[in-house]
């Protein structure tokens, strides 16, 4: 009896080892048998042919290099018939969860397939770290990773995308210059700005470019400057939610960014104006903030205005007077054209700048409350030119006059005393 | 006055110095007049151009304060000259107001109304020319003022606040403007466009007119000049 039952268990455990040998899980040199052929393809049901080979040397060099090809192709036996989707999430999760809340992740799930998965930005076999300068995903490489599909029309079209020309300024900004050009690692590639897994168009609150984010977001590499901007007028006022308050792409631009020295820029010497006026000049916003009016169209009258208009980069301009990233209105004693630091402000230029110098007002509207002194001389001359002119036409007009009675009643006469 | 010019009936009526004087006066007025409203109404499109024309802001500004020193060292010489040459002390004399002036001027628009049989007998200089001559100086000579305290700002503010360059400026320019009607308007209708000199004066050029119109239009220094002998 024990001997049957003994046999019973010895068949049961060669059958059960039998089984578990037929079911072993292939290395990847069994699949490169199939695999390694450079030929090996599948004709798709829309005509396209997808390769299925992979390169051994390529996968070995890649970050998974040193695993096996069933860590992810996780139903891969051989042979086998059209495996299961590979889920990056499974040692990649806080990534993946990511992705799934991002425009990009959003569309995926719906089924779309135009949007780009993982190895639309990291490759497939030849997945490299970020760090590796061959790498989809290194610094230098991201832009033209992004690009792929952010240069194609028929997807701008298709998710109403900025255009090529907002692309292409980018490559010409002063970030894509200095990574372009001089290979810096420091500058500003699209996910600095825009994040990777979790990218989201700027109009929704969670977004790295939405405009409440957009300060902390410059600042991560522009740190000195956000300290001063978050001390500004223009700063306060912009983490106190008011939504006029200007962020850093409101003057600088956001592909378009240049350097100061460059005559494109928004903030150049000469453009500078004209890009505080697009606030500074608006009734509605003086108005709201009970600013001064006219604060454009009286300082390009003035000779500061005058001459920056015309090239001359050592005249005046907004941030010469006001500061930059550390606007401060007139009325605080620490701003730079509060009525006690005029001096030492027009000191910067005009170095025998005196008291006197804050004795009066600086580029405001004529009107009797605000210049009456130049408002009254300009009534004055008004009135005294046109008087002039008025009594001039009248002494001519009377002189023609008189010349034409006079002939009129003594033409026989000929000449006559006066003429 | 040579017999020549009496024979051919002309007299005198602006020496050389002064014929000097007067252009000069007129090269540098009209300089001063194109880089300064270029730069009063930099708006305009004509203003631009000039501006451009100029050689830039900068170089309008040079080309302004030269013109504007030239015009002040020759109304410098100007002064010397009417105070103490001998040409120039009787001329002096003679374009000061006096109260025939006004009577002048009413009698003039009285008699091209009809109600005074006469017009006025003017000596050298009537209330036309005096008007003209003591108008531009005035002018001249405030807008100057003002230009130095522009020109000189920083100097200018160790005295002056701020607010009284905001003057300077503005009437510097509508000085200027007033300036510019009173030659277009005045000068220029009388020197040109008037019928008894139509197309033009000719003493600024030659220096002389004819007896004649002198006769008509000045008789008493036509008169005068009868007197002395030179005519």
């Amino acid at each position: 009896m024990i001997r049957h039952y003994l046999a019973a268990v010895l068949a049961a455990t060669v059958l059960l080892s039998a089984g578990i040998a037929g079911a072993v899980l292939p290395g990847v040199g069994e699949c490169l048998e199939c695999h390694g052929d450079t030929t090996m393809e599948e004709t798709l049901p829309d005509g396209r042919t997808l390769s299925l080979s992979v390169d051994l040397q390529t996968y070995r060099a890649s970050v998974h290099g040193g695993g096996a090809c069933v860590t992810c192709h996780v139903d891969a036996k051989a042979p086998h018939e059209r495996l299961k989707k590979v889920s990056c999430g499974r040692c990649h999760g806080d990534a993946e969860k990511s992705y799934w809340g991002s425009s990009h992740g959003k569309l995926h799930a719906k089924g779309v397939t135009d949007v780009p998965a993982c190895h639309d930005c990291h490759g497939k076999h030849d997945i490299r770290k970020s760090m590796d300068p061959s790498a989809r995903t290194f610094r230098l490489n991201i832009v033209a990773t992004c690009l792929r599909c952010h240069k194609d029309q028929a997807l701008e079209r298709k998710y109403d995308l900025p255009d090529r020309e907002v692309m292409a300024a980018y490559e010409h900004s002063v970030h894509g210059m200095a990574s372009k050009k001089s290979g810096l690692l420091g500058s500003a590639v699209c996910v600095d700005c825009h994040g990777n897994h979790e990218i989201l168009p700027g109009d929704q609150p969670r977004s790295a470019t939405h405009r409440q984010n957009i300060p902390t977001m410059c600042g991560k590499c522009h740190p000195g400057i956000l300290e001063q901007y978050d001390e500004s007028v223009h700063g306060k006022g912009m983490r106190a939610g008011i939504a006029e308050s200007p962020v850093c792409t409101d003057c600088h631009g956001e592909h378009t960014i240049a350097k100061i020295g460059d005559p494109s820029s928004s903030v150049s010497h000469r453009n500078l104006p004209k890009t505080c006026s697009a606030c500074h000049d608006k009734e509605a916003i003086s108005t709201r903030y009970a600013l001064p009016k006219k604060r454009f169209s009286s300082y390009m009258d003035s000779f500061h205005g005058i001459a920056v208009e015309y090239g001359m980069t050592k005249a005046a301009n907004c941030a010469s007077c006001h500061g930059v990233h550390d606007i401060l209105p007139a009325s605080d004693p620490a701003s730079s054209v509060n009525k006690a630091n005029l001096p030492r402000t027009c000191g910067k230029c005009h170095p025998k700048a005196g008291p006197n110098f804050a004795k009066g007002d600086v580029h405001v509207e004529v009107s009797p409350k605000k210049a009456m002194g130049v408002f009254a001389v300009r009534i004055f001359y008004t009135i005294f030119i046109g008087a002039l002119v008025i009594l001039f036409v009248l002494h001519l007009g009377l002189e023609l006059y008189g010349r034409w009675n006079r002939r009129k009643e003594k033409s026989p006469l000929g000449k006559e005393g006066q003429s | 006055m040579s017999h020549a010019d009496l024979a051919a009936g002309k007299v005198i009526r602006m020496s050389l110095l002064f014929r000097i004087q007067h252009l000069l006066l007129t090269v540098l007025l009209t300089v001063l007049a194109v880089t300064g409203f270029a730069l009063m109404y930099h708006g305009n499109s004509l203003a631009q151009w000039l501006i451009r024309l100029e050689g830039g802001v900068q170089n309008r500004g040079i080309v302004h304060r030269v013109a504007a020193v030239l015009l002040m060292a020759n109304l410098v010489y100007h002064a010397f000259y009417m105070l103490f040459s001998r040409e120039g002390k009787p001329e002096l004399r003679q374009l000061f107001f006096t109260k025939r002036d006004f009577d002048d001027f009413f009698q003039s628009l009285r008699y091209n109304l009809g109600t005074a049989k006469e017009y006025p007998r003017f000596g050298k200089y009537g209330y036309k020319e005096k008007f003209q001559y003591w108008g531009a100086t005035g002018g001249v000579l405030l807008i100057a003022m003002s230009g130095f305290m522009l020109w000189a700002e920083e100097f200018s503010m160790l005295f002056f606040p701020k607010f009284v360059l905001d003057l300077a400026l503005i009437i510097h320019g509508y000085q200027g403007l007033l300036g510019f009607v009173l030659l277009y308007l005045w000068h220029i209708y009388n020197v040109h466009l008037h019928p008894s000199v139509f197309p033009m004066n000719p003493s600024w050029i030659t220096g002389k007119v004819s007896a004649e119109w002198l006769r008509r239009e000045h008789p008493l220094e036509y008169e005068k000049l009868k007197g002395e002998g030179l005519l």
